[in-house]
């Protein structure tokens, strides 16, 4: 009988133990492989470098990268069940509307430890903090030499002192904030933006801008082939640009600054591992080393002791940059965008 | 009459034979179709369809498109048909290369297509640079970021779809029918008109329908060399799908659409029914 | 300029020359066609009869040569401004166009006023047997009743030539002899003046006033079809032109208008010497298979051969045997059938006969 009870007492010790382990046995069972979508091209390699690398050193996964970012994609995944993706990258409007639309897995704190990061991107529950990237203005060297060059919105909407065709984005992410400091509204008092103030504005550039741009690349393009001469892009591309020898200039000062989110679509099969990749990026030694290579840096703290320090200057982190930009506010945009791209929409196609 | 000869009899192989395109047809047209129709009515009302065909944004843009797919068919017909008869009465050796040319854009992405139009046709392009010299212009032409530019990106790609259905027909005029009118007292020209020109209608309507019918669902070329401008209806769709998550008016809008090309094609069938007895 | 032999000549072809690469297409042919007559250009395939049609409608061009046409000289007119006629093997009508449509094109062409054009169209559609058709279109038409549209596109506007160029090759036997004694008809009341293209020696022989031979791109023959069959002018056309036994022989003896010819196998043959002279030149002799007859015991003939029955062919009104000759060599020979007779069989024995006129010596060379 004693032998028969300590078997018992055995066996439901064995079944406690396996029933406590059992779940992190489903969880960590690993696949060959998971799906990182991001944005590709020039960033696609930089990923690969920095995180990916580790990852699949680390945890002997390998890293499949897909492109580009595609919310109707996300919604069509997780409806349909059939989630292709363990991480995606958004812009952080996107990300925040997929968290109310339940799209989005919870961040595990446990796994990724975000301690080191600004406070306001620790409290994001859904939404992980990646990296920063500012929308600045560029213009041809070339065109506007020293002591004659556009430093403020203002000069970018002087079409008298500063003349030649512009680009924009085809959005009003950014370009309403623009118009307002171009109209001289103070770039720390934006929100909640003067939305008629802010187009009354635009009507007066809308005639000088023959591009509105759609894709990253397209942005820095037209400057490289001097089919504009100002423009706006996002400051990875024309660092690009720059790298190849375009007489292209960026200017910090006004420019935008916002977050790019990585996100966990709501019941990604490797879900953990999903949680291992962006615990991985908070990383702040492979933060530095992604940084180094595409100028959008990591928001870990500690990420700038390991950039170097010739890319510094094209950080839009860098405290010299930093102090003369402005921070999107999300939630204005998350509240007001779909409004106000509905409104863009028949803006910039109205003669 | 006999039954034989008024249409198909129905017997078991013809049934077989028809079963699988029509499964085929079924699976990747009729269900997909009738998904997205479901999700336009998904509030169990038409408001999505309301919204698309009243709200000034979506009429503008719904007539935007028939506008450029109008165009850009005329303009594919007027280079096309010309095009399409070089091939036909070229040397083997010169069709092929002729081909490999009208082919290029399927084989080139859009970006580099675009970059490439703009290297010819942007403000300091290589045909601007050129009218500037030779002093014929005195500012740069705006061919790119407009609907011209629109137009010359989609007719670059589209033109093959007018090209290979009028080419085929021609390849199948006897020609022997020309050297009749010839000898009947037509000149080459009079020949050309009365008796080539009509026998490859058939093919001019196959590719305008087919052009056509593919302009109005563009929307990465008008996206990319429209300057932001024009805008397209697959242009305000994909917005849709990918940006706004509405993809109920999304559907209500590619239904409209859809009924659109389908309403359009038919009409011309139709139209045309009468004048296409020969082929 | 070659003049024609009798009667005006209505085309007048001299020293067309055609080369295409090495082959040579036409080489050098002259041909005058007379007023109203039809003359037909035989030949194989290859033989350049179809480059000589293509040449005088205007489809191909000469390397050297003149075409004239009722004394107008067209070689280098275009198809358009020649004024002739052409019915195509298949026919070439628009098919997307109505039959009435299809026979006035040549005449719209001509600017004729819409009236005249439809009185026209209507004579010519009477004309070649289809009035009441003039809204159908060509693929609702019968092979026959095609042709016939073709026949009347190709005389409504009064062309100074006719140009046919195989019509009967795409339709059945019984409908092929309908049409080429109406087309024959046709050409003889409107007094069209007629070159004919066909490599079909029979459908020659029924429909033509003359024939030209073609080989190798030239003329080897030109004359009555009665003159081509009874009288070839050398082995091709011997050959070509219907049936025939040709013997190679040599003249052996030549007396009393006579010539004796020693043939293979021992065979000797007697045939009216007309130019025969030269003792020992080598001929072919041609006996028509028609010719001979089967000889009653004991009765003789000029020429005489004795051979067996190798293979009967049953023709209907007469029956065609192969024969082989008791010295070696074979004999086609056609008898007429008469009931009650029977066929003879294969292994039977015969003995032949035929004058010497039956024959006709032409070069072996």
């Amino acid at each position: 009988m004693t032998i028969s009870k300590m078997a018992w007492l055995g066996g439901v010790a064995l079944a406690a133990a396996v029933a406590w382990a059992v779940p992190v046995a489903a969880q960590t069972a690993k696949p060959a492989q998971i799906v990182v979508n991001a944005s590709g091209g020039a960033q696609a390699a930089a990923l690969r470098k920095s995180f990916y690398e580790e990852f699949e050193k680390r945890f002997g996964i390998r890293v499949v990268d897909s492109s580009p970012p595609d919310m109707g994609k996300l919604r069509a995944m997780v409806t349909t069940g059939n989630i292709e993706w363990a991480v995606t990258e958004l812009n952080v409007e996107d990300a925040m509307l997929a968290q109310e639309q339940g799209l989005l897995e919870p961040i595990d704190p446990k796994i990724v430890d975000r301690s080191r990061f600004p406070a306001n991107l620790q409290g994001r529950t859904h939404i992980f903090t990646r990296s920063a990237y500012s929308t600045v203005m560029g213009y041809r060297n070339d065109i506007f030499p020293a002591g004659k060059r556009p430093t403020t919105w203002a000069d970018f909407w002087n079409v008298k002192d500063f003349p030649g065709p512009r680009a924009m984005q085809n959005s009003p992410i950014d370009n309403l904030e623009f118009a307002l400091i171009a109209d001289g509204v103070d770039k720390d008092k934006l929100y909640p933006l003067d939305v008629e103030r802010a187009f009354k504005k635009l009507d007066q550039i809308k005639p000088h801008v023959t591009v509105w741009w759609t894709t990253g690349a397209q942005s820095a393009q037209l400057l490289i082939d001097k089919e504009v001469v100002l423009g706006t892009a996002w400051n990875g591309r024309y660092y690009a640009a720059i790298q190849q020898g375009a007489p292209i200039n960026m200017e910090w000062n006004q420019a935008g600054i916002k977050e790019s989110a990585f996100v966990i679509p709501k019941g990604a099969k490797d879900a953990h591992w999903a949680q291992q990749m962006l615990s991985v990026m908070t990383d702040p030694k492979l933060q530095g080393i992604y940084a180094n290579i595409v100028t959008y840096p990591g928001l870990n703290l500690d990420a700038t002791q390991y950039t170097d320090p010739k890319i510094q200057p094209f950080l839009p982190t860098h405290k010299d940059n930093l102090s003369r930009q402005w921070w999107q506010d999300v939630d204005w945009w998350v509240k007001n965008g779909k409004t106000m791209q509905d409104r863009w929409s028949r803006w910039v196609i109205a003669k | 009459m006999s039954a034989g000869l008024l249409g198909l009899r129905r017997d078991g192989p013809a049934i077989a034979m028809g079963t699988v395109p029509l499964l085929f047809l079924l699976l990747l047209f009729v269900y997909p179709v009738a998904r997205l129709l479901s999700f336009s009515v998904e509030g169990g009302n038409f408001a999505h369809f309301e919204k698309a065909l009243t709200d000034g944004l979506y009429v503008q843009v719904f007539l935007e498109t028939l506008r450029i797919a109008l165009i850009v068919a005329a303009i594919c017909l007027v280079l096309g048909y010309p095009l399409a008869y070089g091939l036909a009465i070229a040397s083997p050796l010169w069709a092929t290369i002729g081909f490999a040319f009208l082919l290029l854009p399927f084989w080139t992405s859009v970006l580099v297509r675009t970059y490439a139009w703009m290297i010819l046709l942007g403000r300091n392009g290589l045909l601007n640079r050129t009218l500037l010299d030779l002093g014929i212009i005195d500012q740069p032409l705006a061919l790119l970021h407009n609907r011209t530019g629109v137009i010359i990106g989609m007719v670059h790609v589209l033109l093959p779809y007018m090209v290979f259905p009028i080419y085929s027909v021609m390849r199948r005029v006897d020609r022997q029918l020309l050297s009749a009118a010839e000898g009947l007292g037509a000149s080459p020209t009079q020949a050309f008109r009365r008796v080539f020109v009509p026998l490859t209608l058939p093919g001019v309507f196959a590719g305008a329908t087919l052009v056509f019918v593919i302009s109005l669902g563009f929307f990465i070329t008008p996206a990319l060399l429209g300057g932001g401008r024009v805008m397209m209806i697959g242009v305000q769709i994909e917005r849709l799908v990918r940006q706004f998550l509405d993809w109920g008016l999304a559907a209500a809008v590619a239904i409209i659409l859809l009924a659109a090309a389908l309403g359009i094609a038919a009409l011309l069938r139709r139209l045309l029914r009468g004048d296409l007895t020969w082929s | 300029m070659v003049e024609p032999a009798t009667g005006s000549a209505d085309l007048e072809l001299s020293g067309l020359i055609r080369r295409f690469g090495t082959v040579t297409a036409l080489a050098g042919v002259d041909l005058a066609v007379r007023a109203g007559e039809l003359l037909t250009i035989l030949g194989p395939s290859g033989s350049g009869k179809t480059t000589l049609l293509k040449a005088v409608a205007g489809f191909e061009m000469l390397d050297a040569g003149d075409i004239r046409l009722k004394g107008r000289d067209i070689t280098l007119a275009p198809p358009a401004r020649r004024n002739i006629g052409m019915v195509f093997q298949n026919y070439a009508l628009f098919p997307h166009m109505d039959v009435a449509a299809n026979v006035a094109f040549p005449l719209e062409m001509r600017g004729m006023a819409k009236a005249a054009i439809a009185e026209k169209v209507a004579w010519a559609l009477q004309t070649v047997d289809l009035a009441g058709y003039g809204a159908r279109l060509p693929r609702q038409l019968s092979g026959g009743q095609q042709q016939r549209v073709a026949l009347a596109r190709a005389v409504v506007f009064d062309p100074g030539l006719l140009l046919l160029d195989e019509p009967f090759g795409a339709l059945d036997r019984k409908l092929r002899e309908q049409m080429q004694l109406e087309v024959k008809r046709l050409q003889r009341r409107l007094g069209l003046t007629t070159l004919f293209v066909t490599h079909d020696q029979e459908e020659a022989l029924i429909l033509s006033d003359r024939i030209a031979v073609m080989k190798s791109g030239q003329i080897e023959q030109l004359g009555t079809p009665e003159e081509i069959y009874a009288r070839p002018a050398n082995r091709f056309v011997a050959d070509f032109i219907g049936e025939s036994n040709l013997f190679r022989c040599r003249v052996s003896a030549v007396a009393d208008g006579m010539a004796t010819l020693t043939g293979e196998g021992g065979l000797t043959l007697r045939i009216v010497a007309g130019t025969l002279t030269a003792i020992g030149s080598e001929i072919g002799a041609l006996l028509r298979p028609e010719r001979p007859r089967i000889l009653v015991p004991g009765e003789t003939a000029g020429n005489m051969a004795e051979g067996e029955v190798v293979e009967a062919v049953y023709l209907g009104e007469s029956v065609k045997y192969a024969l082989r000759l008791v010295g070696g060599g074979s004999l086609l020979v056609r008898l007429p059938f008469k009931a009650g007779h029977g066929m003879l069989s294969p292994g039977q024995r015969l003995r032949l006969g035929w004058d010497p006129a039956d024959m006709h010596a032409v070069p072996w060379s």
